[in-house]
């Protein structure tokens, strides 16, 4: 295997030699994250020493060049054990704060946190997103435990989500990567994970730090990668997920974009692992489950329609060129649909994205104008699940989402006899379990 | 009488023959040089084509598409035919050019001496609209996409303007190369283009007033939206 380092700071490297060797890692990369950070730096330190006291810990920051002071509030955060009725770790937690190198993007800053646990020969690591607000130090044991006591490789993160919150991984991410892999992993870009030392090594060993990968792709190429290479993979319940919203102005065909383009080059790499998967199975999931209630979400309905029906209209002129007719003509007369009748069904969304996934692969035109020109049948998809579930519980809506994952899984023989005809003769589905 | 025939009619036509004679092989052989032109220009074709479907370019013709504004423009011909027939002319011109040359006529060695140095012109031209015309799909299309994505009304006008802008540039810059009309095309090139965007200034600026004032306002002034106003989606989507 190809081994791709890195160049750590001849300082980081001063520390890690200081450090010797550590039990368990926890990585947080940020950006401009002042506001929040010193919460998670906190509850991650509160966490350590909660859970595992008598194991060296150590928290990387691994900053993309923030100027809202983000490392200086890392320095100065600390846990306040009185408040929690614990003693502080003697000597055994610390801290590194470095700025990674590289393309700017949560890959580059995870890749820095896996070089930093490889050099210190970690067990157990954990990565947690910077503009967390809900994270409390049981999520430390939820993280870590798995990797570091039960054997297991990767731990998923499994949260409470408001109804329409996480669109892309519900509508496309995870019906796709479930009914690809066969496992049942809710949060596959969840963006909080614990991994072991051996899988961060693997991690480090791949060629993929100038990809996408390196920017948003990094959550979806981290549970592919450790499902797809037979890694032990868990889930762990860390309750609800409340964190600063992104950044309001991001640009949802890019977010969408990489994360597509993430699946897709994960599809072509791994071939040989999904093609023969019929069905799926679900992970072993760890933590005490409980239910939450959530803030509301304000979604603009008929903005989606809007750009639904403009997509479809103005894009058509690119659709015909990888969309078959019929499914063509299916989008067009949902565009004239009213409002309280648009619905989009999971077949034909289903045959769309298999479509989409298609085209990249057939290299029909440049992989970012395929993608990017899916954004508005996506708002079309998830206006008609907000119109169809507006009055529906979270539990409803799950169920809801069962069903869509069922449909990708049933109409997963459309995608395989079309993705390599000349393997066709080899096709023979499998059962996962 | 016999010795007026003679002088008027059976001299010249024997100088005439004789003459013919002379010249009878230079032809022969710029015809038989010819002749063997048109056999390396089909020779010539069958290669090119050969090795730009070995090369599968094809397909990438297809995805800049190359083959879809040839097919606008009415060309029959895959981008690959349409090479190899151009390779397929340019051999046949070599060698006409060439065959003549035997003959060793003054004016047409001049003209070979001309056309062999006017060659690289062709060639860049070609180069330059090839390159034009994938810039300007390629950009049409992403600029298509993004105005959609950010839900512009006219986006299929924009993509046309920047596509045609674009290949209006290459083609400028192509006939430049030729030599063709150089100042008069820059001159036609510059006054249309300022033009287009002094026009597109003044729409904007003073049809789009109110428009930039409600956008500047909402930009501003987020915290006075209303419930009943146009507010944003709050949907995290990853």
């Amino acid at each position: 295997m190809a081994d791709h380092h890195i160049t750590l700071s001849g300082e980081v490297r001063a520390r890690i030699a200081e450090l010797g060797s550590v039990d368990i890692l926890v990585g947080i990369p940020s950006f401009n994250s002042a506001r929040t950070i010193g919460h998670v730096v906190r509850a991650v330190e509160a966490g350590l020493s909660k859970y595992f006291p008598g194991s060296r810990s150590l928290l990387v920051n691994s900053d993309g060049g923030s100027t809202d002071g983000t490392m200086d509030v890392v320095r100065q955060s600390g846990a306040d054990f009185d408040s929690i009725l614990l003693s502080p770790q003697d000597g055994r937690f610390h801290k590194l704060v470095t700025p990674y190198s590289g393309i700017p993007g949560k890959g580059s800053a995870f890749r820095a946190v896996f070089e930093i646990a490889r050099e210190l020969g970690v067990k157990a690591c954990a990565v947690v997103d910077s503009d967390l607000r809900s994270i409390t130090p049981e999520w430390m044991e939820l993280l870590v435990k798995p990797a570091l006591e039960e054997g297991y490789d990767y731990v998923s993160p499994y949260y409470l989500r408001h109804k329409y919150d996480g669109t892309i991984t519900n509508s496309i991410v995870y019906p796709l990567t479930r009914a690809l892999y066969g496992k049942r992993i809710r949060q596959p870009i969840g963006g909080d994970f614990g991994f072991s030392g051996r899988l961060a090594s693997f991690y480090l060993g791949k060629d993929v730090w100038e990809t996408d990968v390196a920017r948003f792709g990094i959550d979806i190429w981290m549970t592919t990668t450790a499902v797809a290479n037979g890694f032990k993979v868990c889930q762990a319940f860390l309750g609800a997920k409340i964190h600063d919203a992104k950044d309001p102005g991001a640009d949802l065909s890019a977010m969408l974009h990489q994360v597509v383009s993430s699946v897709v080059g994960l599809m072509e790499e791994y071939p040989g692992v999904w093609r023969d998967v019929a069905g799926s199975e679900p992970v072993p999931t760890y933590g005490f489950a409980y239910s939450v209630g959530l803030e509301p979400i304000h979604v603009n309905l008929d903005k989606m329609l809007e750009k639904y029906r403009m997509g479809v209209t103005d894009l058509a002129v690119l659709y015909q060129s990888f969309l078959p007719p019929d499914l063509l003509a299916f989008l067009k007369s949902l565009a004239d649909e009213p409002r309280d009748r648009f619905v989009f069904p999971d077949k034909e969304w289903v045959r769309t994205i298999f479509r989409f996934a298609l085209a990249c692969r057939r290299k029909v035109m440049s992989r970012e104008h395929i993608i990017k020109s899916l954004t508005p049948l996506y708002l079309g998809k998830v206006a008609s699940f907000v119109i169809e579930t507006w009055d529906s519980t979270a539990e409803d809506v799950e169920q809801r989402l069962e069903e869509l994952c069922l449909a990708f899984e049933r109409e997963k023989p459309y995608l395989v006899e079309r993705w390599e005809r000349k393997a066709r003769a080899s096709v023979k589905p499998r059962r996962s379990t | 009488m016999k010795s007026f025939i003679a002088k008027v009619v059976t001299e010249p036509l024997q100088g005439l023959f004789q003459k013919a004679a002379e010249y009878l092989p230079t032809v022969l052989t710029g015809l038989v040089v010819f002749l063997l032109g048109l056999l390396l220009a089909w020779v010539v074709k069958l290669f090119v084509v050969r090795i730009i479907r070995l090369l599968k370019l094809e397909g990438a013709f297809l995805r800049s598409g190359v083959t879809d504004a040839l097919q606008k423009m009415a060309v029959k011909d895959t981008p690959a035919k349409l090479i190899g027939r151009m390779f397929y002319w340019l051999v046949v011109v070599i060698f006409f050019i060439l065959s003549l040359s035997v003959m060793k006529i003054p004016v047409i060695d001049e003209l070979l001496g001309r056309f062999l140095l006017y060659l690289p012109n062709i060639f860049v031209a070609l180069v330059i609209m090839a390159i034009g015309v994938f810039l300007g799909n390629f950009l049409g299309r992403a600029a298509l996409i993004a105005s959609v994505n950010a839900g512009i009304r006219l986006s299929g006008l924009l993509s046309k303007g920047a596509r045609t802008v674009i290949l209006l540039f290459a083609a400028v810059m192509a006939l430049e190369q030729l030599g063709i009309a150089r100042s008069t095309v820059v001159a036609t090139f510059t006054i249309v283009f300022g033009g287009i965007v002094l026009a597109l200034a003044l729409a904007f600026g003073l049809g789009g007033r109110g428009l930039a004032a409600e956008f500047l306002e909402k930009r501003f002034k987020k915290e006075g939206t209303g419930p009943g106003e146009d507010k944003e989606d709050e949907l995290q989507h990853l």
